[in-house]
């Protein structure tokens, strides 16, 4: 091909299939909130979850904690199964935060 | 475990993410597919599995905990909108060599030269589609764009693919956005590469090698296809090493694998293509993710039962932490590729053996001690928590029973769940008695067929195509 041959070239990638979506609210302090383990099984969170939870309710007496036990793992063959009804478990069992667990 | 956090905010609860340290980059980039570039995460600093029980309580209780308090009790800034091309606006005007500077200085190219995707370059391959350009299979994650039958011709053409190829870039395109195959998991640290097997008649007609030297490149429908595999990967999936793609290690990406159909043909089995319910003849693309593999040579024997204790033990020494994708990670979801050259399937089929007849053999026969098993799963690592045994998945419902006909440690078990579990492919140099075995990566990338959909006119387009 000669040097000075030149192309107009497109755009490799593609457009996105969401917007940006906005985060939920935080709340002020934690002291009577629900929160929520939810676990992939994988990276110590069986010992990792416990220290958390031991030093939340350290620091905010009523706070209250429902184990990863309930949602199983969500990084196994129920992987699919378990993210679908997260939303529907979040209403249903009053939850008010999440934390989620190991990226690692 | 952003995706978990991510589904969390949107239905309207606050998240914290835990991320170990080295992974605070993957998080970042990440959280900007899923929409929420501020998404928060709390770091663990090190990794977790090099750390004393004392240095992990310290970690988490120093350096963890006050960031998801935070996390959850301060509202991040909001995230500032990115402008972005159109799916077919021209981006640059510029020579060959500028045009692949820019691709590489953008992240759009793998580092070697790409085709320039042209608007007429991409038409010509748009001439070989079955659907319109605008249509989607479905999102990719974890960049979350729309994998659109535009977007497949465009990395197509800078693959160096021919435009012919496009029925099977298409079929490669539906697969990867198919739910159980697991495109998500795509940046895993293990680093897995996808390999594409070809089936029917498209083998011949498009040229792919399916003899001597298959998985090397080489041949250009071979090559060229494998590496759009990867390229679609990176600029549409949005899986970058340093960003989104965690491969402790990786592969280059394997080239297309095709198996031989006419001495499939002859002795009457199916090919890999059928188990996925598309009979001999199907024009079918196969994707699964593999670890890594390992040639068997010269396999000896005149009966399939002198053959059987090398390919089993073969099989066997292949699998080894992916183990925990047959109990643990993900139950039943390994399934490891055993490749014979035509001359083995044809000795094992002229004693009258079925595919699935060797695949039972193969079942009984590749069988390790429960103790080595369990090793593997959660023995030698972390990966299945609590040093749980077979026989206490077995009672927790989560392995099949065969796990736990005995409690003797030295029981003999199976590497997968049932026979169906190893595939068979067949393929390579058709007088050579070598086989060859790949581990499979389970869940995270979990075999996947598809039709290939040739459009209207397909055999008058590629005369012209080969003119």
């Amino acid at each position: 091909m000669a040097a000075d041959t030149t192309y107009e070239v497109v755009w490799p990638r593609s457009p996105k299939t969401s917007e940006l979506a906005p985060l939920a609210s935080r709340h002020g302090d934690l002291e009577g909130k629900k929160i929520a383990f939810l676990w992939d099984y994988l990276f110590r969170g069986d010992e990792i979850f416990p220290i958390l939870e031991a030093e939340l309710k350290g620091r905010y007496p009523g706070i209250e904690f429902v184990g990863y036990e309930t949602f199983g793992s969500t990084h196994g063959d129920q992987e699919h199964e378990i993210l679908a009804n997260l939303p529907e478990n979040i209403r249903k069992l009053g939850i008010d935060a999440v934390v989620s667990g190991m990226g690692c | 475990m952003l995706r978990v956090s991510a589904i969390a905010e949107q239905a309207g609860v606050p998240s914290s993410t835990l991320v170990c340290e080295g992974f605070a980059g993957q998080a970042a980039t990440t959280a900007v597919g899923l929409g929420m570039p501020n998404l928060p995460v709390a770091i663990v600093p090190g990794h977790v599995d090099m750390q004393t029980d004392n240095e992990l309580r310290d970690n988490i209780v120093e350096v963890t905990l006050g960031q998801v308090i935070a996390n959850l009790t301060e509202q991040p800034g909001d995230a500032a909108p990115v402008v972005e091309p159109g799916p077919n606006e021209i981006v640059f005007d510029g020579t060959f060599e500028e045009v692949n500077r820019l691709y590489y200085e953008n992240g759009w190219s793998d580092g070697l030269p790409i085709v320039p995707p042209t608007r007429e370059k991409v038409e010509a391959f748009l001439e070989f589609a079955s659907l319109p350009p605008d249509h989607v299979f479905g999102k990719l994650p974890p960049d979350n764009r729309a994998a659109s039958v535009w977007s497949v011709a465009v990395n197509g053409v800078m693959a160096g693919c021919r435009p012919e190829y496009m029925p099977v870039l298409l079929a490669l395109a539906e697969a990867m956005c198919d739910p159980d195959y697991g495109v998500e998991h795509s940046g895993n640290t293990p680093g897995a590469e996808t390999l594409i097997t070809l089936n029917g008649p498209i083998v011949k007609e498009l040229g792919f090698n399916y003899e001597q030297g298959a998985l090397r490149d080489g041949f250009i429908a071979n090559t060229s296809v494998g590496r759009f595999w990867r390229l679609y990967l990176r600029n549409v999936a949005g899986f970058l090493l340093h960003q989104t793609d965690k491969g402790t290690y990786g592969n280059t990406w394997r080239v297309v694998l095709a198996e031989n159909e006419d001495v499939l043909e002859r002795i009457g089995w199916e090919p890999i293509a059928a188990d996925f319910g598309f009979a001999r003849g199907t024009n079918a693309v196969t994707i699964s993710r593999y670890t890594g593999g390992d040639v068997v040579a010269s396999v000896f024997g005149q009966k399939p039962e002198q053959m059987l204790p090398y390919l089993a033990d073969a099989l066997v020494k292949q699998s080894g932490w992916e183990l925990a994708f047959t109990v643990g990670i993900a139950q039943g979801t390994y399934r490891p590729l055993l490749l014979l050259t035509p001359i083995l399937a044809e000795t094992i089929a002229k004693a009258g053996w079925s595919r699935d007849d060797l695949k039972d053999a193969l079942f009984e026969q590749a069988r390790l001690p429960a103790w080595k098993f369990e090793q593997y799963i959660g023995g030698y690592n972390n990966l299945v928590p609590g040093r749980r045994t077979l026989l206490d998945m077995v009672n927790l419902g989560k392995a099949p029973r065969i796990f736990a006909e005995s409690s003797d440690p030295e029981r003999l078990v199976p590497i997968v769940a049932e026979p169906d579990d190893i595939l068979i492919a067949v393929t390579g140099d058709p007088m050579r008695t070598n086989a060859y075995v790949f581990s499979h990566n389970g869940m995270l990338g979990y075999p996947v067929g598809k039709e290939i959909r040739l459009p209207e006119g397909w055999h008058e387009k590629l005369r012209r195509a080969r003119r």
